[in-house]
C-alpha cells in the first residue's frame, strides 16, 4: 500500500507540471487582457494602457512565463490581478466554501443516490422501480440552474422557509450555513444523485444475479445481509468510481449554482477569473484545483484496494 | 487671486449652495441595509479602478478634494475653499478642518500630497495631472497645486468621478497599483468585511463630519449623514435571485432589476420601482481604417438605415429614450447639434448612398459580445436593418475582453465595435468627446491620424477661455462627429432600480449612495 501511494504521489508532479504549462498557453492564448476587465466598460484607451502597464502585462510572454515558473519553484502562486490578493490567500477564503457545500451535497448525493438505487435494483420492474428511475432521470435532465429558480421562488418567495441567496461561514453560524447551503446542496445533489442511482441501480442487479448470492440466500441468510454485506460490498467498486468523479465535480465548484445564490465558491472564482483573463488566479487556482483533484483519485485508488483485497496493488 | 468657497462663484460653472437651511437630520437610524449589487467586485483601490462595481462601494468609503453634484456641476468636498490664481497657474485649497481618517488620524495637507503623489504614479486616469507642474503643503491645512500651463478645464476634470484622486493616509502613498486591499478614507462609511464574489460590509463612521456648507447630500458630496448602522452590498449577479431577494425583503434595495419582473413588482405595495435615467448612451463605434466602412458614404448609408426606436427597444428591453448625440437631455452641456444625421430609418436614403459609394456587396462586420445582452441585442437588430437594404452585415460574436482588445489592437477583421458609453457622458462632454482623440480614438482613423477637424475644434472644447465657448466647441464637434459617421449614438439606456417601502431617501444615481437614506420601522 505504502508503495502505491509513493507511486501515485510521484506520477502527481509531472501531472501538475503539465497542467501548469497547458493553463499557462491557453490562459494567454485567447484575446483580450485583465487590463480590459478592471478598466470597466466605460474605460478609455489610456485607462487600459496605464493598467497594463502597471500591472506588467506589457512584457514579453516568455518573461511572464519565467517568472510564473521561478516563483512557483518557491512556493509563490503569485497575486490576483483583479482581486490584489495573493492567489493562495485567495483560494483558501473559497476552498472552505466550496469544501462545505461539496460535503454537504455529497451527503445528499449519497443518501438519496445509494439507497433509491438499491431499493430500485431490490424491486426491479415493480412501480417502486419505474418512480425511482423517473425521479433519477429528471434529477439527471432538469437543469439546476433551472431547479434551483424554482426553489427560490418555492422556498424562499413564496414560503419563506429559507434565504434567497447569499452565504453564512459554517464556522461562524452553523444554523446560518445550514439555511443558505441547503438550495443549493440539493440543486447540487439532485443531478448527482440521479446518476448515482443509476449506477448503483445496473451494478447491483448485475451482483444480485451473480451464483454467490443465489448460494448466499439459499444458505438461509436473511434479505438485508445477502444486499448489504454480499451484493452491496461487491458492488461498491464501480460506485466508488463513480463517487470519485462526483467529489471532484463538486470540488470544481458549480459555476451556476455558485452564481445563482450568490455563493463565494471556487467555481465561481475561476470563472470569472477565465472571463476577465487574471493570469495568474486561473494559473495558480488551477494548480490547487488539480492538485486536489489528483488527491481525490489517489483516495480513490487507496478505497479500491481496502474494498477489494482481491485487488494486488503491490504487485503493481 | 479669484476665491471660490461654498458661496461659489458661475464664473467656473461651480455649484453655488442655496442659503443655509437646517441640515438633514435622520428621521431614524440603525439598521442593516443591503443592496444587491450586480457586478462582482474587483477591488476598492478607487484610484487604479474606472468600474462602476467598485465606485458603487468605495465613493461611500472614500472622499475628494471636490466632485459632481447632483446636476454634475463640481463642488468643494474636503476642500473648504480653493484659489485660482489671477494668471491661472495655482490652485490654493484650504482643507475643512477636523476631518479624520477611519483609522482615526487627522486628515492634513500632507495627506493629500501623498495621494496625489500615488494618483501621479498608478492612477487610472493620470492624464489629468499632465498638465501639472507640481504640488506642495505650505501648512498643515493647505495644499497648493502649480501648473505648467493654463488649463481652462482643470477643475472639471479634478472634481471628475470617472477614476476620483481620493484622499487616502500619507502611509498608503507607495503602495502598488491594485494593491490597497484596506481602504482607509474619509468617508461616512468605513469597511468592514469583503468577501470577493459575496458581500462588502460597511459600518458607519462615528466620527464623520459632515460638510456644514451644505444642507443635504447633493451628488458625491454634500452634507452627508450615515443614518444606518451597516450597508450590506451583496453580489448577486442573477436578476431572478435579485428579484427574489427584494420580494421577499431580504434585499432593501437592489439594482438593474429586469423588465419581465417589472409588471409583477409594480403590484407589490412594498416595493418601489425607481428608473434611473440615462445610464448610458448605447452607441456603435465604426472602424474607418478598415473597408467598406472607411468610405463615408458607406458609413452614411449604416446611418440612414438605422431605425433607433427598435435597436434600443430589444438593447434595453423597452427601458430607454432616444436621443441625439453624446450627452444626456438633462445635462447643461446637451445639445441636438446634427440631429438631422439621427433616426432617420430611411431606406431610399441608405440605397442611394451606397450606389454613389460603388458599395458591391462587401461584408460590413458588427462585433459585439454576450456578456453584455444590450450589445448584442444592438448589433443583432442592427443587422437586420442593414440586411434590408442590402448591406452584407455579418455578425461577429466574442466575448468583451476579446471585442474590446481586438478594437484597441487590430483595424481588420471588424467594422463596428458595439459598447456603452455611461461614465464619460454623465461626466460632461469634454470626457466624452475625449474617445474621439488620440490615444482613444475609437473611430480608429487611418494610421491613427486624428481628422484634423476633430483635432482642431478638440483643442477649442480644452482650451476656450470661457464655458459658454467651449459648449459651442462641443456642439460643433458633436454635429461633425455625427456628419461624419465617427460614432453611431443609438439612445439612452434606463436601468431600473427598486427599493423596499420602508427605504427612505435612496435615489436613483449613478452609484447607490447610502449616507442620508434610512430604514423605517
Amino acid at each position: 500500500m505504502g508503495r502505491v501511494l509513493v507511486q501515485r504521489l510521484g506520477s502527481a508532479l509531472p501531472i501538475m507540471l503539465i497542467v501548469s504549462l497547458i493553463t499557462f498557453g491557453m490562459i494567454h492564448m485567447i484575446p483580450g487582457d485583465p487590463a480590459i476587465a478592471i478598466a470597466g466598460i466605460s474605460a478609455t484607451a489610456e485607462q487600459i494602457a496605464n493598467i497594463r502597464h502597471d500591472l506588467g502585462l506589457d512584457q514579453p510572454v516568455l518573461t511572464q512565463l519565467w517568472r510564473w515558473y521561478a516563483n512557483l519553484l518557491i512556493g509563490d502562486l503569485g497575486r490576483s490581478l483583479l482581486l490584489g490578493q495573493p492567489v493562495v490567500q485567495v483560494m483558501m477564503q473559497r476552498l472552505p466554501v466550496t469544501l462545505a457545500l461539496s460535503a454537504y451535497a455529497l451527503v445528499l448525493t449519497l443518501t438519496i443516490g445509494l439507497v433509491s438505487g438499491i431499493v430500485a435494483a431490490l424491486k426491479q420492474n415493480t412501480w417502486i422501480d419505474q418512480a425511482t428511475m423517473v425521479f433519477a432521470m429528471l434529477g439527471i435532465s432538469l437543469p439546476n440552474f433551472y431547479l434551483g429558480l424554482l426553489m427560490i421562488i418555492l422556498f424562499a418567495v413564496d414560503l419563506g422557509w429559507l434565504p434567497t441567496g447569499g452565504y453564512v461561514a459554517l464556522s461562524k453560524d452553523p444554523l446560518g450555513w445550514l439555511a443558505t447551503s441547503t438550495m443549493p446542496a440539493i440543486s447540487l445533489a439532485l443531478l448527482l444523485a440521479g446518476l448515482l442511482a443509476r449506477i448503483t441501480r445496473s451494478t447491483m442487479l448485475e451482483v444480485l444475479r451473480q451464483d454467490y448470492i443465489r448460494t448466499a440466500r439459499a444458505k438461509g441468510l436473511p434479505n438485508h445481509r445477502v444486499v448489504l454485506k454480499h451484493a452491496l460490498a461487491n458492488a461498491l467498486i464501480p460506485i466508488t468510481t463513480v463517487v470519485g468523479i462526483i467529489i471532484s465535480l463538486l470540488i470544481s465548484g458549480s459555476v451556476v449554482t455558485e452564481t445563482l445564490f450568490s455563493i463565494p465558491g471556487v467555481g465561481q472564482l475561476l470563472t470569472q477569473a477565465v472571463l476577465n483573463r487574471d493570469y495568474p488566479m486561473v494559473q495558480g487556482g488551477l494548480l490547487i484545483t488539480t492538485a486536489l483533484l489528483v488527491l481525490v483519485n489517489i483516495l480513490v485508488d487507496v478505497c479500491y484496494a481496502l474494498l477489494d483485497p482481491r485487488v494486488r496493488y503491490d504487485g503493481a | 487671486m479669484r476665491r471660490y468657497s461654498f458661496m461659489l462663484l458661475a464664473g467656473l460653472g461651480l455649484a453655488v449652495p442655496v442659503a443655509h437651511a437646517a441640515p438633514f437630520k435622520c428621521p431614524t437610524t440603525g439598521g442593516d441595509f443591503v443592496f444587491g449589487q450586480e457586478a462582482n467586485i474587483n477591488t476598492l483601490d478607487q484610484m487604479t479602478s474606472s468600474t462602476i462595481s467598485t465606485r458603487n462601494i468605495a465613493m461611500n468609503i472614500y472622499e475628494t478634494l471636490m466632485t459632481r453634484d447632483d446636476n454634475n456641476r463640481p463642488i468643494l468636498e474636503l476642500a473648504a475653499s480653493m484659489e485660482e490664481a489671477p494668471d491661472r497657474l495655482t490652485y490654493t485649497f484650504k482643507l475643512r478642518p477636523n476631518i479624520h481618517f477611519h483609522n482615526g488620524k487627522p486628515m492634513t495637507s500632507a495627506d493629500v500630497v501623498a495621494s496625489f503623489d500615488r494618483y501621479s504614479k498608478v492612477g487610472n486616469q493620470r492624464s489629468t495631472l499632465d498638465n501639472v507642474k507640481s504640488w506642495d503643503a505650505p501648512d498643515a491645512s493647505t495644499f497648493v497645486i502649480h501648473m505648467k500651463v493654463v488649463q481652462p478645464t482643470f477643475i472639471e476634470a479634478l472634481s471628475s468621478f470617472s477614476v476620483p484622486i481620493v484622499i487616502i493616509p500619507s502611509e498608503n502613498r507607495d503602495v502598488a497599483a491594485q494593491q490597497l486591499t484596506n481602504p482607509i478614507g474619509t468617508g461616512p462609511f468605513q469597511l468592514v468585511e469583503s468577501v470577493p464574489g459575496s458581500f462588502v460590509k460597511l459600518k458607519r463612521y462615528d466620527a464623520y463630519q459632515p460638510n456644514t456648507s451644505f444642507e443635504n447630500r447633493t451628488g458625491f458630496g454634500g452634507y452627508k449623514v450615515a443614518c444606518l448602522d451597516t450597508v450590506t452590498f451583496r453580489i448577486v449577479t442573477e436578476p431572478g435571485a435579485r428579484v427574489a431577494g427584494l420580494k421577499t425583503g431580504e434585499l432593501h434595495a437592489v439594482e438593474d432589476l429586469p423588465t419581465k419582473s417589472l409588471p409583477d413588482l409594480k403590484k407589490d405595495p412594498k416595493i418601489t420601482i425607481l428608473p434611473l435615467n440615462n445610464w448610458w448612451i448605447q452607441i456603435a463605434d465604426p472602424n474607418t481604417s478598415a473597408p467598406p466602412t472607411d468610405n463615408l458614404l458607406v458609413r452614411k448609408a449604416i446611418q440612414a438605415a438605422l431605425d433607433m426606436d427598435e435597436i434600443m427597444d430589444a438593447a434595453s428591453d423597452g427601458n430607454y429614450r432616444l436621443n441625439v448625440g453624446f450627452q444626456y437631455p438633462n445635462q447643461p452641456s446637451y445639445t441636438d447639434a446634427g440631429k438631422e444625421t439621427y433616426n432617420l430609418h430611411n431606406a431610399d436614403l441608405a440605397k442611394k448612398y451606397l450606389t454613389e459609394a460603388g458599395y458591391k456587396g462587401e461584408p460590413v462586420i458588427l462585433m459585439t459580445n454576450k456578456d453584455y445582452p444590450s450589445m448584442y441585442n444592438a448589433a443583432l437588430v442592427m443587422q437586420q436593418q442593414l440586411q434590408a437594404v442590402g448591406i452584407n452585415a455579418q455578425m461577429k460574436v466574442v466575448d468583451w475582453p476579446t471585442s474590446v482588445q481586438l478594437m484597441l489592437n487590430t483595424t481588420e477583421g471588424w467594422n463596428f465595435h458595439f459598447t456603452g458609453w455611461g461614465t464619460q457622458p454623465a461626466l460632461g462632454a469634454l470626457a466624452t468627446m475625449q474617445f474621439l482623440v488620440q490615444p482613444n480614438a475609437t473611430y480608429k482613423p487611418k494610421g491613427g491620424v486624428d481628422d484634423p477637424e476633430v483635432l482642431a475644434i478638440w483643442k477649442e472644447m480644452n482650451d476656450l477661455p470661457t464655458a459658454e465657448g467651449r459648449q459651442a466647441a462641443f456642439a460643433k464637434m458633436q454635429k461633425l462627429v455625427l456628419e461624419k459617421v465617427y460614432a453611431i449614438p443609438f439612445g439612452s439606456y434606463t436601468k431600473v432600480q427598486g427599493t423596499r417601502a420602508n427605504v427612505g431617501g435612496f435615489a436613483p444615481f449613478r452609484i447607490p449612495r447610502m449616507s442620508n437614506v434610512w430604514l423605517t420601522r
